[in-house]
């Protein structure tokens, strides 16, 4: 008798320790805020639901501090199961062994037999490894203002570069109405894309590189290319431009102040809320004299830090958040490009004029040629800041463009490029 | 104190047992020394956790290569992050943007602190609340100051430049962030309006504290109101200029906030002083909070450094008086 009860007891105890665990998956996002939260905390709430005794627990630290938060987190091998890794983050944390070898997982994802064009190859951009599941992707295009245009009887976009100078110098008059959205600070991103698109032979996997291995800044097309830009901020942009983030450039651009910009699918979230429907277009970016531009293919997704304790709950998490559904309602709310090539067919919205510059220029791979960031060098922090430095003493005239390639020459050399 | 008067009164020569008197009072003595301990603990125990043990981590991190993309390879590089600082070829400009920082600001607040503290002196109707606006910039968060001035002093939306062009003063907005000159002017403005309410509070205090019949005198001697404020006024209230000048030195140059909200150190550096240099190092530089806390150090030794010279001719300057 005393056995019995005493096997009942111990199987109910192991019942109810079965039935009544739970797992709490703690994640961080790097790219906080306020409205970016609550659309992830949709997701959560969703794949909560689906899975009881399953609890996610999202850190969301404030933007400017969010990836030290990660790093430091990270080193210190604080419990996390989910981080998000921007591709400028990736490399520093495999680097530091923090990060999961995902190929186990995405080998054998339906998921993955479904991604874009090169989601693949980013995935694996560090050591040829997959450490992350990508979650959307970033790839610049045009953003212009046809109403503002049409008042100086300007139909459409420009095509080429010379074309949108010759825009926007016409219709600026240096007190009102300019025509380039100049981004002063953090400018990495713009002033490579003008530059090489005085190229035409960029090597796909290096931006900074020629497809023959010679840097790009020591090539007599750079000096052109990086004059044409210092022109369009002196004829064509506000002189303030030159302290200008991202908030001022969107700011100027929906007021009409500049109707020309370069920027990110994030940016048409903020867009749709700020101007009514149809105000502004995008188109694929202009070409050079090559005939030819260089986007880069920026990424973001998520990883499983490789101490994690609940690393298969983690990547059912991923998984759940990428299924065709939730990541179109992630990509439109938070405005950025899936990663899943069903969703573009499957939600009219990404097939909608909004998209029609990216859906051109991924269209036209020839013309418009996807490369990549050195981002796995260990100085790519310290160049965001050298790059912007330099780039502030030649709008002001301390530096000439000669010397400015020389230093930038120099910095790629000693990085081992 | 009265403790040890009862200490004293206990070492009577006429009491009973003699042999035991240093004893007992051995053990007094060190009770007490014991209970005096036991109410130091509490407060060296946070000063050391919240001052002393970050200071001197930071003072052996400018000598290691600690980033956080190296956390587990960490050694002693000696004065290799000492060097980098110094000859990364700005700090020469850094050091004056530093200076310039410091010298106008606090002379300005402090001017405008004075002016603001001898008129609001005299009560009048309505000095209390007028009192609390004047002192509202000093509860704010530096931060934020910095990111509502930077939307003021826009050279497209400003509502300064608005105002000037609507005044007929200016034609086209005033670039006020692409002119180096004029964006170290801004930030120095802004924070001169953040630290007038410090000077004025100290101020107005000392000036309250100064008798009224030390100025019946000087009037009955003849003295005009010149005359009087700087023979009575302000040697009356020197020594708390002394110090509040002093403090607003320290404070001022491990001030990044409003720099950092309003240009981040740019134009090319035009405006970045050691602190904002100190915070730029470690979000652009892998977080290198090794070559960060050499700046640091930096910074804490200038700062001991103009303490004593400060301290020495204020002291000098007060035998003289």
């Amino acid at each position: 008798m005393k056995k019995i009860l005493f096997t009942t007891v111990l199987l109910c105890i192991l019942l109810s320790s079965v039935l009544f665990s739970s797992t709490t998956l703690r994640m961080i996002q790097v790219f906080s805020s306020p409205e970016r939260t609550k659309i992830i905390e949709n997701i959560i709430d969703k794949f909560e639901a689906a899975n009881p005794g399953v609890t996610v627990e999202l850190i969301s630290p404030p933007y400017e501090t969010a990836v030290s938060k990660v790093n430091i987190m990270m080193s210190n091998e604080e419990p996390l199961d989910i981080v998000e890794v921007s591709d400028w983050l990736l490399s520093g944390l495999v680097s530091m062994g923090s990060l999961e070898n995902m190929e186990r997982y995405i080998t054998h994802s339906e998921q993955a037999k479904y991604w874009v064009d090169g989601v693949v190859e980013a995935a694996r951009t560090v050591d040829d490894t997959a450490y992350i599941m990508p979650n959307a992707i970033y790839v610049k295009t045009l953003f212009y203002r046809p109403d503002v245009l049409e008042k100086y009887n300007i139909v459409g976009a420009p095509r080429s570069m010379g074309e949108m100078m010759a825009i926007c110098q016409y219709i600026t008059n240096g007190k009102d109405q300019y025509g380039f959205t100049y981004r002063g600070i953090d400018p990495v991103n713009f002033m490579d894309l003008v530059l090489c698109s005085f190229f035409d032979d960029i090597d796909p996997a290096c931006m900074y590189k020629t497809a023959s291995g010679k840097i790009i800044f020591e090539d007599s097309r750079a000096l052109e290319g990086l004059k044409f830009y210092l022109d369009l901020y002196h004829k064509t942009s506000p002189k303030d431009s030159i302290s200008w983030g991202f908030d001022e450039q969107v700011n100027s651009f929906v007021s009409g102040l500049t109707p020309i910009l370069f920027q990110d699918p994030d940016t048409t979230a903020l867009l749709n809320y700020l101007l009514t429907n149809g105000v502004y277009k995008t188109a694929p970016l202009p070409v050079g004299p090559g005939g030819k531009v260089y986007p880069t293919f920026g990424f973001g997704g998520w990883g499983i830090p490789s101490y994690s304790k609940n690393k298969d709950m983690a990547w059912k998490f991923i998984e759940f958040f990428n299924l065709p559904e939730n990541a179109a309602y992630f990509c439109k709310q938070y405005g950025a490009l899936p990663v899943d090539s069903r969703i573009y067919d499957q939600d009219p919205y990404f097939s909608s004029e909004v998209f029609a510059g990216w859906a051109e220029m991924f269209a036209d791979p020839e013309t418009y040629q996807i490369t990549a960031y050195p981002i796995d060098n260990e100085v790519w922090g310290e160049w965001f800041r050298f790059q912007g430095d330099i780039q502030e003493r030649l709008l002001m005239n301390r530096m000439t463009p000669e010397k400015a390639l020389q230093e930038f020459t120099q910095f790629w050399k000693d990085a081992g490029i | 104190m009265p403790a040890s008067k009862n200490e004293k009164g206990a070492k009577a020569p006429f009491s009973s047992s003699l042999e035991t008197r240093p004893f007992r009072s051995f053990k007094k003595k060190s009770r007490r020394f014991f209970f005096l301990l036991a109410l130091f603990i509490p407060t060296f125990s946070v000063i050391g956790f919240l001052t002393i043990y970050p200071t001197v981590r930071g003072f052996i991190l400018s000598f290691q290569n600690y980033t956080v993309f190296n956390i587990r390879r960490i050694r002693f590089i000696g004065l290799q992050n000492y060097e980098k600082v110094i000859n990364s070829g700005d700090f020469g400009l850094i050091l004056w943007n530093t200076f310039l920082w410091i010298f106008f600001s606090v002379l300005f607040q402090m001017l405008l602190g004075l002016g603001l503290a001898l008129l609001m002196r005299k009560p009048f109707k309505g000095r209390g609340i007028y009192t609390g606006f004047v002192f509202y910039p000093w509860a704010l968060s530096g931060f934020a100051i910095g990111l509502i001035w930077r939307w003021l002093f826009d050279g497209s939306f400003g509502i300064i430049n608005d105002i000037l062009i609507r005044l007929g003063f200016i034609e086209t907005g005033i670039g006020f962030f692409s002119d180096p000159t004029l964006a170290m002017l801004a930030v120095i403005i802004v924070n001169i309006w953040y630290g007038i309410p410090f000077f004025a509070i100290m101020i107005l205090a000392a000036l309250q504290g100064i008798p009224k019949d030390v100025y019946e005198s000087a009037w009955m001697d003849g003295a005009n109101p010149i005359n009087s404020f700087f023979k009575v006024t302000l040697p009356y209230i020197r020594p708390v200029l002394v110090n509040t000048i002093l403090l607003r030195v320290i404070w001022v140059m491990n001030f990044p906030d409003i720099i950092y909200a309003m240009t981040r150190g740019g134009p090319a550096k035009a405006t970045e002083i050691l602190s904002v240099y100190m915070i730029n190092i470690v979000f652009y530089e892998n977080n290198n909070f090794s070559k960060a806390s050499a700046v640091g150090v930096i910074i804490i030794s200038l700062l001991m450094v103009f303490t004593t010279f400060y301290y020495l001719i204020s002291n000098t300057k007060k035998m003289e008086m």
